[in-house]
């Protein structure tokens, strides 16, 4: 059993420990072979405004899985509910044989909301007026039955928000993190008055202010290092592994152990015990973000199998995207552009991984002109060839490492899970005007 | 699998709302509302390069909507039993706040249209078979051209149980089966391309037919180039046209506190479009892909009218929504699932058209044509100041003859002047998975688009 951390574990222990033994034989066998059983419990609380009123929509939710390997196919049996009833319906359609525990799992405490948390949200959602304001708590528990034994996952709470209407924009952040009434003030700032944008098709150099640049390395980097594409050959980093893709001085890793990240876990939902990954080291392709299968496929640690919910299967995910800070002050390297763009803010970035054209939406930024900031921009698109982008990021790296708070909630084939990154201030020499 | 346990999934629901009667009944909740909901779903992925992927889920959940002295709660858990009951009216009476309306709908706007019954459920193995045989189709179409590289079926049946304080039992069972194709052009030139198909009766699914479709717009090519700049006429592709109208959908969904933009869009007629654009919203019909008897909160199922010949009529709203806004409540409650509260929405936005040409016809009419074939990214509509901004993967045809290939095209400029040069609208009306929910779009001809220039700035 692994039950780490402070909280209480999220399922009755003893039980999971019976189950887990009670299933070892399954685990063992070719075919059909358990490859492990995995619960959830979840709590979604949603905080927003009707005419000024505040409303609360409460959600608490449960389920389990089983995985099965059977033949050649891979199966997922999935169910509502962490009952012995629910496990006994996803187990029994293989699991001939399987005897489960005949004692029947203590009641675990309800999840709930931080202390005073729906009151801050009442009060924020209600002050900001307009029922400009959506908010949302999440709280996941889940454990990990495999190879005998159980472990359990450990997420921080988080918060997402969500500014309504014509300046629609979100955050995504760990629940306690103390920049987070800073991070709401700035969603919530107006956008500006008059702004300008770049003639489409014009190349210019672009300057991602510290934070900004995660999102950036999210496509660049953390996408193109997940197995299932590197080992499908699939991701334009499939054949580079060892080679420089980025100047020296680039270091970028994965890492769940970032408690103040929203990414953050414990251990991952194939039960694999956290630990960071370092994917570029100082510009070298350093290594790949696996599950078990994609871990065995590219001879690499698993670690990253992370489930979107109860009921889909475990795929590799990034956690945490931490780029190393450098040693240049972020204003030299604004004053020494002489013609380009500043970004402080994305509105979302996607990599097409097939042709590893990255696509970048900024949302607010200035045009620079003679190192100094003139018009503010207006929602335009970048577009560059993803080992371009990175061949193309100025060695001259800032000093100031930030997390980015704007762009967190990760979707992948329409399946959403929590990410998180830190990144100083970069210069990418050139990118394309949309 | 078989996916149909309707039988079983509909007594197990009268039980759950039974037990949530039985609790709230005696609360101080003068007004409540339970909603339960049962499916099973049964996912099977073919991916390149990985063994056959298959996802059995059964999922069930009761929400509750309550009532009392002035103040409202939305509570929903997990699971159909007793214990699930308990959990969400005890969580929606907990967490009432004080709210100024009753949002629930009074009895007498509750009802239930009667809807044709949903296609039976695929045999055993039906899945299996169909995807691979897909696949084969696919590969044989494209002569080795294209790599498929995701291929996802996803095949299941619901059921749901809708009933109030005062009386009011709705019911409803249906299915559901698609498949999206992901196909990457092995050139490289191409890149990846998405299709989700909507198949209303599994049983006439024909895979040729299918991979026909995917192949033939994914291999339409020309010599690559820049496209020509000035005004042109321009085809937008049934998929282009049904992402477009989504962008359009929040002009048709009425939403407290915020100004209606329309007054921005439409002209001196009150004219949003041309006059050939009739949207509807409607769920009470054979062919969409989300049928029911009534709306997320118990209004009969009826065609709504959002715009006629072009100019705007009626916007959805759920009860609370409608209230607010001063409109009549006419049913545009929407569901996601049980885990959310009813909210405003379009459940199958269709465009109605009376008259529509072939689009072969539409392609060879045109001299210097841009068929727009595949959006590259969002569309974007901000209608406050009356601007869209579309990019597209487009092909330039000359009476029906492609000359050239473009794999990026920029549309933009004023969103009103562009829906009322609609000119053409095509036979070929496909349903889509959109950004809010279905929408059944054919190919529209737009005269006189300028392309490569447009307002800039905001």
């Amino acid at each position: 059993m692994h039950a780490s951390g402070n909280i209480e574990p999220p399922f009755d222990p003893v039980w999971l420990t019976g189950v887990a033994a009670a299933v070892a034989e399954a685990e063992n066998r070719v075919s059909p072979r358990l490859e492990d059983v995995y619960l959830e419990r979840r709590l979604d609380l949603r905080v927003s405004a009707r005419n000024g009123a505040p409303v609360v929509e409460e959600c608490r939710s449960d389920g389990l899985a089983a995985r099965w390997s059977v033949g050649n196919r891979d199966v997922l049996l999935a169910r509502t509910g962490t009952s012995a009833e629910a496990l006994h319906a996803v187990l029994a359609p293989y699991g001939r044989g399987l005897t489960l525990p005949e004692r029947r799992p203590l009641p675990a405490a309800e999840l709930d909301a931080p202390r005073e948390w729906r009151r801050w949200a009442q009060e924020l959602v209600t002050r900001t007026g307009e029922d400009a304001l959506d908010l949302r708590l999440v709280e996941r528990r889940s454990a990990v039955i495999r190879q005998g034994s159980w472990s359990a996952v450990e997420t921080p709470p988080l918060v997402r928000a969500r500014r309504v209407g014509k300046s629609a924009s979100a955050l995504l952040a760990v629940h306690d993190h103390p920049s987070l009434g800073e991070w709401l003030r700035e969603l919530l700032a107006p956008p500006p008055a008059r702004t300008w944008v770049p003639e489409p098709r014009s190349r210019l150099p672009v300057l991602f202010t510290a934070g900004t640049a995660g999102a950036l390395l999210h496509e660049l980097v953390g996408h193109l290092a997940e197995s299932d594409l590197t080992a499908r050959g699939l991701s334009p980093f499939a054949a580079l592994g060892g080679a420089e893709v980025a100047p020296h001085g680039v270091t970028v890793i994965d890492d769940p152990g970032r408690q103040d990240l929203p990414g953050a876990f414990t251990v991952d939902d194939e039960g694999v015990q956290a630990g960071p990954i370092q994917l570029l080291s100082d510009g070298v392709l350093a290594g790949w973000l696996c599950d078990r299968r994609g871990g065995q496929l590219l001879n690499h640690p698993p670690g990253r199998g992370r489930r979107a919910t109860w009921d889909r299967p475990p795929v590799a995910r990034m956690s945490n995207l931490i780029m190393a800070p450098g040693t240049t002050r972020p204003q030299d390297l604004e004053r020494d552009l002489e013609n380009g763009l500043v970004v402080s803010r994305l509105s979302g970035a996607t990599v097409d991984p097939t042709s590893g054209r990255v696509v970048i939406r900024i949302e607010r930024g200035w045009e620079i002109r003679h190192g100094r900031r003139r018009r503010e921009l207006g929602q335009l698109h970048v577009t560059g060839s993803a080992l371009n982008l990175l061949a193309n990021i100025d060695p001259a790296i800032g000093d100031d490492p930030q997390p980015e708070w704007r762009l967190g909630w990760c979707v992948k084939n329409g399946l959403p899970i929590a990410t998180g990154s830190e990144s100083p201030t970069i210069l990418v020499r050139q990118l394309e005007v949309l | 699998m078989e996916t149909n346990d309707e039988p079983r999934h509909v007594d197990r629901l009268r039980r759950a709302t039974v037990a949530a009667r039985d609790l709230l009944a005696p609360s101080h909740a003068a007004r409540w509302e339970v909603f339960a909901k049962a499916s099973s779903t049964h996912h099977m992925a073919r991916n390149e390069g990985s063994p056959p992927f298959e996802t059995l889920t059964e999922e069930t959940g009761v929400a509750v909507r309550t009532c009392h002295g002035g103040r409202f709660g939305f509570a929903a858990a997990s699971g159909i039993d007793k214990a699930a009951a308990r959990r969400a009216v005890e969580s929606a009476l907990a967490s009432a706040l004080p709210f100024p309306r009753d949002p629930l709908p009074p009895e007498r706007l509750l009802g239930l249209a009667t809807v044709p019954p949903a296609p039976p459920p695929t045999p055993r193995g039906w899945a299996s078979h169909a995807t691979g045989e897909l696949r084969d189709a696919l590969r044989a179409r494209s002569a080795g051209r294209l790599a498929v590289l995701r291929l996802e079926l996803q095949e299941g049946s619901y059921s749901w149980i809708l009933t109030t304080g005062e009386g009011f039992i709705g019911a409803h069972s249906g299915s559901s089966c698609s498949i999206l194709v992901e196909v990457g052009d092995r050139d490289g030139e191409g890149g990846v391309w998405h299709e989700w198909l909507w198949l209303p009766d599994p049983e006439q699914f024909a895979a040729e037919e299918a991979a026909a479709s995917v192949v033939d717009r994914a291999l339409l090519r020309g010599p690559a180039g820049e496209p020509r700049s000035g005004v042109r006429d321009v085809l937008l592709h049934s998929e282009i046209s049904a992402h477009l109208l989504a962008e359009l959908a929040p002009l048709f969904v009425a939403t407290p506190g915020r100004a209606d933009p329309l007054a921005s869009l439409v002209d001196r007629q009150g004219r949003l479009a041309s006059g050939l654009l009739t949207l509807v919203d409607d769920r009470s019909g054979a062919g969409a892909p989300l049928v029911a008897p009534c709306d997320g909160e118990g209004l009969p199922a009826r065609p709504l009218t959002l715009l006629e010949e072009g100019v705007p009529r009626h916007r959805v709203a759920c009860f609370m929504d409608a209230v607010l806004c001063d409109e009549t409540p006419r049913g545009g409650a929407v569901r996601l699932s049980y885990r959310d509260a009813p909210a405003s929405g379009l459940a199958n936005l269709t465009v109605a058209a009376d008259t529509a040409l072939p689009p072969a016809r539409l392609l060879a009419e045109s001299e210097r044509l841009l068929y727009l074939v595949r959006p590259v990214g969002p569309i974007e509509v901000v209608a406050e100041i009356d601007s869209f901004r579309l990019v597209a993967s487009a092909l330039s045809v000359d009476r029906g003859r492609v000359e050239g290939w473009h794999p990026v095209v920029e549309l933009r400029g004023s969103l009103g002047s562009f829906l009322r040069r609609i000119e053409a609208l095509g036979t070929d009306r496909r349903w889509y998975q959109t950004s809010c929910g279905y929408v059944g779009a054919p190919s529209m001809l737009i005269r006189r688009q300028p392309v490569g220039t447009g307002a800039r700035g905001g």
